[in-house]
This record gives C-alpha cells, sequence and structure tokens, in this order.
C-alpha cells in the first residue's frame, strides 16, 4: 500500500458560505484499489467538500492534485471527463425523464441533432440497472419510482460511468440491508479493479465492513486524516467523530396493553393495491411497520393520510369510525401527522426558512384574529424541538435548501413533533442523520409516546426499528404478513421479521433470485 | 454556529442581511428610480411640474394595482393573462349596476369587485380542476370573458356615472397627489401584510412554493389556488375601477382589444420587482416599485417626445433586459456563495 501513489489529493481546502466557515483546511488523500470512508457529524463538511472534489463548488483555498498533478475542475461535466463519478446526497434526476435518459443523460446522443436510439439507450442501460439487482424497466419516468429505487438509479448513473475516483455521499441512507449488501459487492468488485472509492455514511458498521481507510471532519476541519482503519473500532471513530463516547439509549419495555386504541385499521383496502390490511395502534404504543423496499408502507401511511383513497374496510380514529378525505383533515380534524420520507420533494420547502418550515402544521393553532401570524409564537413553539435534534443553522432565516442534508433532515422531523398530533407516522426518520442525534431522536420518539402520542414507525433500518418499536407489523407486496412482539434482542427479531417476508415471498413463488453480476 | 445562534429572536439582523439589501432588487430599482428621476427631471421640461407630478402618480397607481393583480397568481407559480378582460368586466358590471339597475354607487363599486373574484373563481376552480397550467385556462378565459362582455354590452361605454366618480379622479392633495396612489398604496400595505404575516398569506406562498409538502403539512393547496385567482380578479375590477375614476366612463376598450393592453404593465412590475416566476416568493415593495419606474419612464419619454410605440418597444425590451440582469446577478451572487 505505502508504495502505491495516490491518485487524487486535496490539501488546504477552505470553503465559506455566507455566515458559515464550511471547511477550515480539510486534506484528503485517495488510493487507488481502496474504498476510503468519510465520517464526520451533521453539517461537518462532508458533501461541502465532496462537491469542491467534483466541480460543484469552486474552494475558496487550497489545491487539489489528480495523479499527483495540480487541476481545477471548472465545472461537474469537466471532473466527469477527468474521471471523477459521484452519487451526491440529495437526488439529481429528471423526474419526467425515463430511467435510461437518466442514467446516460450525460452522453445521450452523439451530436446535436442526431436523433436519440432509445431502444439502443434503454439496452445501455440495461447491465448498470441488473447489476443492483434493479427490476425496473430503464423506459419508466424516474417520477414513478420510490425514493429508495431512484437512490440505486442514481447510483446505476455513477457506475455507468466507469470513473477511476467514485465518490458516494451517503449513497445506503435509504436502502435496506439486502440492498446495500448487493451495492457492497459491487463496489468491492471496483475495488480490486483498481477503482478509489470514498463513501460517506452515518451507519458505522456498514463502513467497518467495508472501509479500509478513514477520514474524519469535525467542524469543518480534519479529526483524522486519511489513516488506516486496521485497530480502529468503533468506539474510536464515535469519539472522533463527536469527540465522546456514543450514549445511545437502548430499549426499554413499555407496556401499553391497558390503553386505549387510537388508530384502528380493520380489513382496508386502498386505490394503491393494498388488500385487507388490518392495524391497531394504542395510545402511547409505537409501531413499527418493516418491510422490503416497494413493500407499500409509505403508500400505506399515506392512505391513512387521506392522501389516496381507502376503497373497503374500516377505518377507526379513537374508536370512531372516519372517512378522511384530505390530508389537511386529518392532521386538523383527526389529529394524525405524517412525517415524509422524501424530505426534499414532500417534507420542506427547500426555499423557504427554518422557520417558515418548521411552523406550517402548527400555523393554524397559533393563528390569532383575522388569521395574525406572529413569528415569535412559531419561534417559540418550534425551538425547543429544533435545539434538542441540536439543528445546525446560521440562524432560523436560513434557507433551508442551504443546510446540510442530516439538518434538512431534522427539520422536517422537528416539524412534526412540534406539532402536538395524536397520532403520529413517522417514515424513515433518520435518512442522514448522525449517531449522535440519532439516539436524540430516538429518545425524543420515546418521550412523545410516553406522554401519550401513538406512533406508527416506518424505517428500512432494522437496528432503529428493534430499537424504537414495542411490537412489529411486517408488510410484504401490499400485505401485512405477521407480528412480531419486541423483546430487543437483535438477533431474535430480525430473525424473526426475515421469516415473515420470506414465507410471505415462497407462498406467493416470488423469490427473487440472486443474479450474478457483471460488472 | 450551532444552537446558541438560533435563540436569537427572528427578523434579527446582522451586517449579512444589510449587505443582501444593497444586492436585491429592491435597492436596485429605488437607485433607478431616482437616476431616471434627475435625467428626466433635467432633460423634460415640465417632468417635475405639480400636474405632471399628479397624473404620473394617478397612472402609477393603476399599473401597480394592475401589477399587484398579476403578482397574486404568480405566487402560485402560474399567471394570469386575462387580467385586463377580468378588470374591464368587472367596471361593466359596476357601471351596469349603476344605470342599468339603479343601485348606489358604492354598493356598484362592492358589486364590480365581487364580479371580477367571481371571475378569478371560475379561473382558479378550472386551474384546480383540470390541472393544467394557469397559462392555457386564463388565455382561453381572456377571450371568453372579453368576448362575453362586448356581447353584453354590445361594445357600448357607461358614461353616466356619478359625479363622485370622476370628482375622485380628479382630485389632488397639496396640488399634485393622486388620492388613487393612496388607495394602490393602502392595498399594497395590506397584502404585504398578508403575505408576511397572516395565515392564509403565508398559506398561499407554502403552497405555491412546493404543492406536494405543503399538503402533506395539512395545507388545502387547491383552495388557496382558488383563493389567489379570486384575489387577482378583485385587484383586477379595483385596477379597472380606478381607471373608469380617470376616464369618467366605463369603455369597453379601457384596456385594448381582450384587455392585452395591461399584460405588459401586468408583468413588468412583478419580474422587476423580484417575484419569483416559479412562485412561492413575492416582493409586495419591489412590484410596487417596478411599477412606479414602468410609468415614470413611459410619461418621461413621452414628454421627450419619444412616439408611443417606441415607447412600447422599450418597454418590451426593458422587461428583457430585467430578466437577463437578474439572472445575472443571481448567478454572480452564486459563485460568491453571497445568496
Ligand atoms: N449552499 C450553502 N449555503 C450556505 N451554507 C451551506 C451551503 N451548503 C452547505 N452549507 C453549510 O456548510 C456546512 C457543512 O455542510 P455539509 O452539507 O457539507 O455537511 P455534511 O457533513 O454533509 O452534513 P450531513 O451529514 O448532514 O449531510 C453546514 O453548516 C451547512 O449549513
Ligand atoms: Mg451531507
Amino acid at each position: 500500500m505505502s508504495e502505491q501513489k495516490a491518485i487524487f489529493e486535496a490539501r488546504g481546502i477552505e470553503k465559506a458560505f455566507p455566515g458559515v466557515m464550511a471547511l477550515k483546511g480539510v486534506n484528503m488523500t485517495l488510493m487507488p484499489g481502496s474504498i476510503h470512508a468519510l465520517l464526520g457529524e451533521n453539517g461537518a463538511g462532508k458533501s461541502t467538500l465532496i462537491k469542491v472534489i467534483t466541480g460543484v463548488h469552486l474552494p475558496s483555498a487550497g489545491t487539489l492534485l489528480l495523479d499527483g498533478t495540480e487541476t481545477q475542475f471548472s465545472s461537474p461535466r469537466d471532473a466527469i471527463a477527468k474521471g471523477i463519478g459521484v452519487v451526491h446526497q440529495e437526488r439529481n434526476l429528471f423526474p419526467r425523464f425515463s430511467v435510461a435518459e437518466n442514467i446516460h443523460l450525460e452522453q445521450l446522443a452523439a451530436g446535436y441533432l442526431k436523433p436519440i436510439n432509445y431502444s439502443a439507450l434503454n439496452e445501455g442501460a440495461r447491465p448498470w440497472l441488473e447489476a443492483l439487482d434493479l427490476d425496473i424497466d430503464p423506459a419508466t419516468p424516474v417520477s414513478e419510482l420510490s425514493v429508495a429505487r431512484m437512490q440505486l438509479v442514481e447510483i446505476a448513473k455513477a457506475l455507468s460511468l466507469q470513473s477511476r475516483v467514485l465518490l458516494l455521499d451517503e449513497p445506503t441512507a435509504s436502502l435496506t440491508s439486502s440492498e446495500t449488501e448487493r451495492l457492497f459487492t459491487i463496489l468491492r468488485r471496483l475495488r480490486d479493479g483498481g477503482t478509489s472509492l470514498v463513501f460517506v455514511s452515518h451507519k458505522l458498521e456498514e463502513v467497518q465492513e467495508i472501509c479500509d481507510r478513514v477520514t474524519v471532519l469535525r467542524d469543518g476541519a480534519n479529526a483524522c486524516e486519511s489513516r488506516s482503519m486496521d485497530g480502529i473500532g468503533r468506539h474510536d471513530l464515535v469519539q472522533m467523530m463527536i469527540g465522546r463516547a456514543e450514549g445511545a439509549a437502548a430499549w426499554r419495555h413499555r407496556d401499553t396493553t391497558g390503553q386505549p386504541e387510537v388508530l384502528g385499521l380493520s380489513d382496508v383496502s386502498t386505490s394503491l393495491g393494498h388488500k385487507g390490511v388490518n392495524l391497531s395502534v394504542r395510545k402511547g404504543e409505537i409501531v413499527g411497520l418493516y418491510g422490503l423496499v416497494g413493500a407499500g408502507r409509505t403508500e400505506l401511511a399515506k392512505a391513512i393520510m387521506g392522501k389516496f383513497k381507502v376503497t373497503a374496510g374500516k377505518v377507526q380514529v379513537n374508536g370512531k369510525a372516519v372517512t378522511i378525505p384530505n390530508v389537511a383533515s386529518a392532521i386538523h380534524d383527526h389529529g394524525l401527522g405524517y412525517i415524509s420520507e422524501d424530505r426534499k420533494s414532500e417534507g420542506l420547502i427547500l426555499q423557504h426558512s427554518v422557520l417558515a418550515n418548521a411552523g406550517v402544521p402548527i400555523w393554524r393553532k397559533l393563528a390569532g384574529r383575522f388569521g395574525a401570524l406572529r413569528d415569535k409564537r412559531i419561534h417559540d413553539a418550534v425551538l425547543p424541538y429544533l435545539q434538542k435534534l441540536e439543528v445546525k443553522t446560521p440562524s432560523l432565516n436560513q434557507t433551508v435548501a442551504n443546510l446540510s442534508g442530516g439538518n434538512q433532515q431534522k427539520i422536517s422531523v422537528a416539524k412534526w413533533l412540534a406539532a402536538g398530533v395524536q397520532f403520529l407516522i413517522v417514515d424513515e426518520p433518520s435518512v442522514g442523520i448522525d449517531i449522535k442525534t440519532k439516539a436524540y431522536l430516538h429518545e425524543l420518539l420515546r418521550e412523545l409516546a410516553d406522554a401519550g402520542t401513538a406512533i406508527l414507525v416506518i424505517s428500512s433500518d432494522m437496528p432503529e426499528m428493534i430499537a424504537l418499536a414495542d411490537r412489529i407489523v411486517v408488510m410484504d407486496d401490499y400485505h401485512i404478513t405477521g407480528e412480531v412482539t419486541n423483546s430487543g434482542v437483535y438477533d431474535d427479531i430480525s430473525h424473526a421479521i426475515m421469516g415473515l417476508i420470506h414465507d410471505a415471498e415462497e407462498d406467493s413463488g416470488a423469490v427473487v433470485p440472486l443474479k450474478e453480476i457483471s460488472v | 454556529m450551532t444552537i446558541q445562534d438560533i435563540n436569537s429572536p427572528p427578523g434579527a439582523t446582522g451586517g449579512l442581511s444589510r449587505t443582501r439589501f444593497f444586492l436585491s432588487n429592491e435597492f436596485g430599482l429605488i437607485l433607478l428610480i431616482i437616476v431616471f428621476a434627475v435625467i428626466f427631471g433635467l432633460s423634460a421640461r415640465g417632468f417635475l411640474s405639480p400636474f405632471n407630478l399628479f397624473t404620473l402618480g394617478r397612472n402609477s397607481a393603476i399599473n401597480i394595482m394592475i401589477g399587484l393583480s398579476m403578482m397574486t397568481v404568480i405566487v402560485t407559480g402560474g399567471l394570469n393573462l386575462a387580467v385586463g378582460a377580468m378588470g374591464v368586466s368587472a367596471a361593466m358590471v359596476c357601471g351596469w349596476l349603476i344605470e342599468g339597475l339603479g343601485v348606489p354607487w358604492p354598493l356598484a363599486i362592492l358589486g364590480g369587485l365581487a364580479f371580477g373574484a367571481a371571475l378569478g373563481f371560475i379561473n382558479g376552480w378550472m386551474v384546480v380542476r383540470t390541472g393544467l397550467h394557469s397559462f392555457i385556462i386564463t388565455l382561453a378565459t381572456m377571450s371568453i370573458f372579453f368576448g362575453a362582455m362586448i356581447f353584453l354590452t354590445r361594445a357600448e361605454a357607461f358614461r353616466d356615472l356619478p359625479a363622485a366618480f370622476s370628482a375622485f379622479g380628479k382630485m389632488k392633495f397639496a396640488n399634485y397627489l393622486s388620492p388613487l396612489l393612496l388607495v394602490t398604496l393602502a392595498v399594497a400595505v395590506a397584502l404585504a401584510w398578508l403575505y408576511r404575516a397572516t395565515l392564509t398569506g403565508r398559506e398561499m406562498l407554502a403552497a405555491g412554493a412546493s404543492p406536494a409538502a405543503a399538503e402533506l403539512s395539512g395545507i388545502r393547496v387547491d383552495r388557496m389556488v382558488i383563493l389567489c385567482h379570486m384575489l387577482s380578479g378583485g385587484l383586477a375590477g379595483l385596477a379597472a375601477l380606478m381607471l373608469v375614476a380617470r376616464n369618467g366612463a366605463a369603455i369597453p376598450s379601457m384596456a385594448g382589444q381582450l384587455g392585452q393592453d395591461w399584460l405588459l404593465p401586468a408583468f413588468l412590475g412583478p419580474v422587476l420587482g423580484g417575484t419569483l416566476l416559479q412562485g412561492g416568493k413575492v416582493s409586495v415593495l419591489g412590484t410596487v416599485l417596478g411599477a412606479f419606474l414602468v410609468t415614470m419612464l413611459s410619461s418621461g419619454l413621452l414628454m421627450l417626445q419619444v412616439g408611443a410605440f417606441w415607447v412600447q418597444t422599450f418597454l418590451g425590451l426593458m422587461l428583457l433586459v430585467a430578466v437577463l440582469l437578474d439572472k445575472a446577478r443571481r448567478s454572480y451572487l452564486a459563485r460568491r456563495n453571497l445568496a
């Protein structure tokens, strides 16, 4: 390793935004045939560093060296041309374009007026999708895909560029463990072929599994620089990231059997294809809803909220049968809330300020006479939650789009914690949130439940599910396949859950064979 | 840079927001207004005379109102091509109520405004129902409203309006200030308050900025879109009634064929003022300043004996230059990371 020459080097990189010094002289050295972890808390500067390396931002100071010679990237395209590929943290797909068009965006047609050969385009996209075991028609418009699938398409797009350096900014944030494994197989293969990879993740198990080198950022500076992962344990990583040991509150037994039911579904079918769904969440209870990507969990949540139609069966709120005509009625008349998994397009209004976003669900409650709304009152109502989740922003007037991904996620969650609803659906709440905040978030959700809120947690992150839920309901292909009472013992519960998923798949004869990967 | 900072009360301004103001559209417009006022004041004789200031104020009152009417729909990310047709229709209804039905004029004015809002309801309802862009819907209703109005009025004006109307149009405070301008400024202040400090205004902005996120946060996006169109119709009616006060009569052709004469001022105000065409961000002050600048330019150019057609050409050019300059300003700020 030591004789090998660095393929890429960033030296003394600084980057200033108005009111924020995002990077204060950061170094990172990338070796060929290596997977390099880039770690740090939310807002530490990981994404900013990646954007500087890939030509999105011009650094305020510092140098970039490619194969030992100094370079500058005038644009992202320029970086791609020089062999640097990237999967950004935020989705950058064109929703109306097909999967294949998105994958080949950089090389759509040979000449300006030459017509695009669509069948060749679709054929060209297929191997990259198959490599990720992504069973979708390349001609599908991206807007029809779920968040996780969009993420996989984005990865496929980056793979198709076959670059020498590939930077992945939280690629696994919304993937389940089986999809993550599939991705890792490919990453290892790329590494063995000599590619230099950078991997950002807040899931330290993943980092330890796949990375051989590590750089940690803290507040825009190196807490450790491009060192080998040998001999570094989880504890050391956490220590470097947050400057102290991890204080994750573990699962605890909570008994809510005596409590009344807040939300009940009996034999519910929806216009999206759910059939015979039965579900009951009691006051103060945290129920997990687990399933693989595409199982129909988010869709069920949206049907409960009145966004999609319930076509058969009974929905009960506090024991009374109700028909919920629209989302506003669910929130304001029935006290239901939904934290979306898709913060960018459904959770937040990116061009508005932190304060404007955090208050939306309680505006109606806070409005005074003539509908007058005072910033002060909104401020007082939401601030405690923003503080508990340690939102990092120069001010509450900052535009949300300018915050780091994890901090955006915190706002998307905080606005619902402040909303004071009696039933809250939490869809992938910790996507992109660092481990420290994740522990706070879990504690907040438990406190909320202890105070009487009924909570339905949807998460692809099995450890999170097992840390939070009292009871875990498993969904597969728009059906509920069973239920597991949580004992907090990871191995037992995960085994039981995977059993429920696989039984269902064998019943329907839809076991997906693991295809040979050809990258 | 962490939580301590977010404890500062909202609206707390530092040096940063002051620099932002100097880089803002509004500041640019104020500069332009001063520069052109000096140029015209020096070169066009009579530009600063009380009489010219009076007509300038009166005309800008109407143009600003037209701009505000468009702005309320731009908030939703849409357009309202029918502003002129709706405004004139509302004014004709008011005239008919007075002359045809003998309704007292204050009630007739309310009737006219309500009619404008009703036309806006039709636009908004169709936009929500069909899911088509308001460009298409209002292009169609522009012809429909205007055609129906011409048919029903037989293209004849209402000229026997109560003296109060034209008296209001001719009234002067301190020899040069038109009360019409005060009406407009009052409406502008009310709109600024609406968007800044009321539930409805905030919901309108949220619905315009991101309909999906707004819906999942409990906002009735469809209602807000309809409400924005109704507001636009009401304001268009108000602009037309002010025109009636100026002319002393409600004339079907007062906004040109299909009401198209209003389109240029309608877009110039909001666009110069920095209201985002994608929706979700609004600048009432900018719209006021933008529309005022435009009115002042046309008045000044006319006084310099530039032909009326050239003035139109000039205004069109100005719209283009404004948009391009704004784009340049934005990308400059983005590159320097100042905004
Ligand atoms: N365009 C921008 N304008 C202003 N500030 C920005 C901008 N982009 C990032 N920042 C700030 O720079 C800092 C670093 O952000 P960055 O996105 O690099 O964090 P990160 O390490 O990727 O965090 P996360 O884990 O949440 O994704 C943050 O404080 C953020 O608010
Ligand atoms: Mg990031």
